[in-house]
């Protein structure tokens, strides 16, 4: 018996990785991976820094502006350089000096603003010393190539911006500049904003594009606030007061108890079961619909009774909802496979910390890629057990899409909340829904992140497979049945009577009166 | 010789209709046994209950001698009336799968098909896939894949419905070329004459009930001879003849059926003055007249 269902199931399995369809949804995945994972760092490597110019006729606001953009890039160089392998830039001893000098600051980016003279300095007498390092860091970062400092950190502005001296220019060249695309903006100050209120103007070919306004826009404020305060005479260190902004350190109650700063990582690790979910749900709709057409196609195609004079209609039904299984494995396993890969060996290629998205805690936390698995394997059993029977009494797909649509639109459930679920995984949404077999497998997915107790997955998990016994009796009722009709499909009353009839799955010599076989006997 | 079925007492209902009703038949091994009936008589189901597709409501099944046909499945082969093949299977492949659903080991059902492809001249499609075959090529695989395990019983539900005479002709060899390898043969069809040239015995059945069954010579024996005749001219004079019981007129040949006291050389008589007359012979009646007699009037299309 085992035989023949291993044999209809080699068959289905080899009959499916043969299709180009098969090949197609096995290869696109690994190719969306990697595109997602290296893309942006490609993108951003290929931006051409954006070049601008600037009219400042108020004589100071350009100035202050670079020199605050000299600080928060010196607090990116303090904070970042020579750590994880971001490269050193080559000679600048006065960084290393100052790093190692004020390690003990406990704001890199307060200390870069008071070195650099942004902030006022408290009366700190090692201050001074640092303040001189700054100065002469400030002359090599004036003359930075945005080539240059993209290969140290792409944050820093001047991978991103570089300005082009525009002080004897009028506004009719600079078009023209523009025009020719030898400029990607450039800004005109006329009156001096911290006395005025005319606005400056912002030029540019591409408005879409707004980086480099918001950035310029950002460091001009807070440069024209501090001249305003200046000009009132106000105390600068009240104004640095006055000015501070409402501080808020995001961090995340660990297991442990303790609360622990948040990181890009902490938030991907949030989302990606979001990501996980619309993998399994594509892969268990897409896999199960390929048992449905099967179905109808061996129906049509008049092979089931060549096939059922050789094996029982069980033999038949769990060969191909396991054939199908074993295509569906193959493609999760390879993608599943191809992650990891990438997972370890981009890194290797792009060295330097190049990839975009850093996916490693899939391997240090298996639950992720352990839980989609599963949820696969099970969700696919479910589903497939029900579009097995459904199939099985259909003559044409055009039937069988209005028998399933029921079913459709309870798929549909985990797919239209996965995003909410995601926020508030521990929801009484997605715990209700966790314990609906249908929707178990995608929920539970969806709650990865959340910590679920151990006895809800035992508890889901149980109640899931029950659902895919007692679904896989109900079918193998329908299917016995079902295969050899001809007809118009049976209404869903039908088939429960069906289900409800007493008979083993091993036939028995007898048939349930409502059995027919639409008239194909001659 | 144990018979190779038997059937007793076997109903089987659909709902309110009866599609077999308290059938007896036993068929006996090694011989070519014709299933006729009309459009609907029950000729499939019982064929599906014989292949343990379907289950009879009352009565007992034997097939091979076995009540459980479930245990007996591997040495049975079965063509169904409404056959198909993977259309993305090559025909070598589909061969190979057939006979291991039978329980061949791989590489004995890897050499039979080989031998199969080559003994029936499709030796060069073994590699072709199914959905590149001709018609005719692809009834001739499914037969094959039939009879890859060489079974014992061999049952072909309408064998030669949609072929060609040069297939119809291949098929009937075929079958022919089965019995003398001492397989049982059930066919069924509609056509009289293909039953009349193959079958040693034959089972007519009409409405779910038997109507017939024995061998061609005990069968023809109950019934009366008539005058079968090859004739040129006007057809619609031939009735004209007096003593005519009834006649199968099919234009150029006909068959006749007279009343009890007339006498034949009477009617040859009157025939030769009316229409020109290439054959003339009194025999036993065709299938064709049985199953027209057995069946007329009461076919329920």
């Amino acid at each position: 018996m085992n035989d023949k269902i291993y044999l209809v199931a080699q068959r289905e399995w080899l009959e499916n990785v043969r299709t180009k369809a098969f090949w197609i949804g096995l290869l696109i995945m690994p190719v969306i991976l990697v595109a997602a994972m290296v893309l942006p760092t490609l993108l951003s490597k290929t931006k051409d820094a954006r070049a601008y110019a600037v009219i400042d006729n108020s004589g100071w606001l350009d100035e202050a502006v670079q020199t605050r953009a000299f600080a928060s890039d010196l607090a990116i160089m303090l904070d970042r350089l020579g750590f994880d392998g971001k490269p050193w830039p080559e000679g600048l001893d006065e960084l290393a000096a100052l790093r190692t000098e004020f390690v003990d600051q406990p704001d890199r980016g307060d200390f870069a603003r008071q070195s650099t003279g942004v902030d006022p300095a408290p009366s700190e007498p090692r201050l001074g010393a640092a303040q001189d390092l700054a100065e002469s860091i400030r002359r090599w970062w004036d003359s930075l190539e945005p080539d240059t400092a993209r290969d140290l950190d792409r944050r820093l502005s001047k991978a991103q911006f570089r300005q082009v001296p525009a002080s004897v220019e009028s506004r009719e060249t600079l078009n023209e500049k523009l025009g020719d695309d030898q400029i990607f903006a450039y800004i005109a100050i006329e009156a001096d904003p911290a006395s005025s209120d005319d606005p400056a103007s912002y030029v540019s070919k591409n408005l879409t594009d707004n980086d480099l306004e918001n950035w310029y826009r950002r460091h001009a404020t807070a440069a024209i606030r501090d001249r305003r305060m200046e000009l009132r005479d106000v105390d600068p260190e009240l104004a640095t007061y006055l000015q501070g902004e409402f501080r808020l350190d995001r961090s995340k109650l660990s297991d442990s108890g303790t609360a622990e700063s948040v990181s890009m990582n902490d938030r991907l690790r949030q989302w990606a079961p979001v990501g996980f979910v619309y993998l399994l749900w594509l892969s268990v709709f897409t896999v199960s619909q390929m048992l449905l057409s099967n179905t109808i196609e061996e129906k049509s195609n008049r092979l089931m009774e060549v096939l059922l004079s050789s094996i029982s209609p069980l033999q038949l039904m769990l060969g191909k909802i396991l054939g199908i299984a074993a295509t569906g494995i193959t493609m999760v396993g390879t993608w599943v496979i191809c992650l990891i890969g990438a997972i370890i060996v981009l890194p290797i290629i792009f060295s330097g910390g190049a990839v975009g998205v850093d996916f490693s805690f899939l391997l240090s936390e298996p639950r992720y890629l352990i839980s989609f698995l599963v949820y696969f394997v099970l969700g696919y059993l479910l589903y497939a057990a029900i579009l097995v029977a459904i199939g099985s009494v259909c003559n044409t797909i055009k039937e069988a899409q209005n028998l399933q649509s029921p079913l459709v639109i309870v798929l549909m459930i985990p797919l239209l909340l996965m995003i909410p679920i995601g926020q508030d995984p521990n929801g009484t949404m997605a715990v209700v829904l966790s314990y609906f077999p249908p929707t178990t497998p995608f929920v539970m997915m969806n709650r990865a992140a959340g910590d679920i107790a151990w006895w809800e997955y035992a508890i889901t998990t149980l109640l899931l497979v029950a659902s895919v016994f007692f679904a896989t009796v109900a079918a193998a009722k329908i299917f016995r049945i079902g295969v050899l009709m001809t007809g118009k499909p049976p209404n869903i009353r039908e088939m429960i009577r069906w289900v409800r009839a007493p008979v083993g799955l091993i036939p028995e010599r007898r048939e349930p009166a409502e059995a027919s076989d639409g008239g194909g006997q001659s | 010789m144990q018979p190779a079925i038997e059937i007793a007492g076997v109903t089987k209902r659909f709902g309110k209709n009866v599609a077999v009703n308290a059938l007896d038949l036993s068929i006996p091994a090694g011989e070519i046994y014709g299933f006729l009936g009309p459009n609907g008589a029950g000729k499939t189901t019982t064929i599906r209950m014989i292949m343990s597709i379907l289950y009879p409501d009352e009565g007992d099944l034997h097939v091979l001698g076995h009540r459980d046909t479930e245990a007996v499945k591997d040495r049975l082969g079965y063509l169904p009336e409404e056959k198909g093949l993977y259309k993305k299977m090559t025909a070598g492949e589909i061969l190979v799968y057939f006979g291991r659903l039978k329980g061949l080991p791989r590489g004995e059902a890897k050499r039979r098909a080989k031998d199969l492809l080559e003994r029936y001249g499709l030796g060069d499609r073994h590699d072709v896939r199914c959905e590149a075959l001709s018609k005719g090529m692809g009834q001739k695989v499914q037969i094959l894949g039939t009879i890859i395990h060489e079974p014992e019983l061999v049952i072909l539900d309408e064998p030669f419905s949609g072929l060609d005479p040069v297939n119809i002709e291949l098929m009937r060899d075929l079958i022919l070329d089965l019995k003398r390898r001492g397989m049982t043969v059930i066919f069924s069809t509609h056509i009289m004459q293909q039953a009349e040239q193959l079958c040693d015995r034959i089972f007519l059945i009409n409405r779910g009930q038997k109507v017939l069954d024995g061998t061609l010579e005990e069968i023809k024996g109950g019934f009366e001879s008539g005058i079968h005749l090859d004739y040129d001219g006007n057809g619609a004079r031939i009735r004209e003849i007096d003593g005519i019981d009834r006649i199968n007129d099919s234009g150029k040949q006909a068959e006749l059926y007279l009343d009890p006291e007339t006498d034949p050389q009477a009617v040859l008589r009157a025939l030769t003055e009316r229409v020109t007359i290439r054959r003339f012979d009194v025999r036993a009646p065709s299938l064709h007249e049985i199953f027209v007699q057995s069946v007329g009037g009461q076919v329920d299309e």
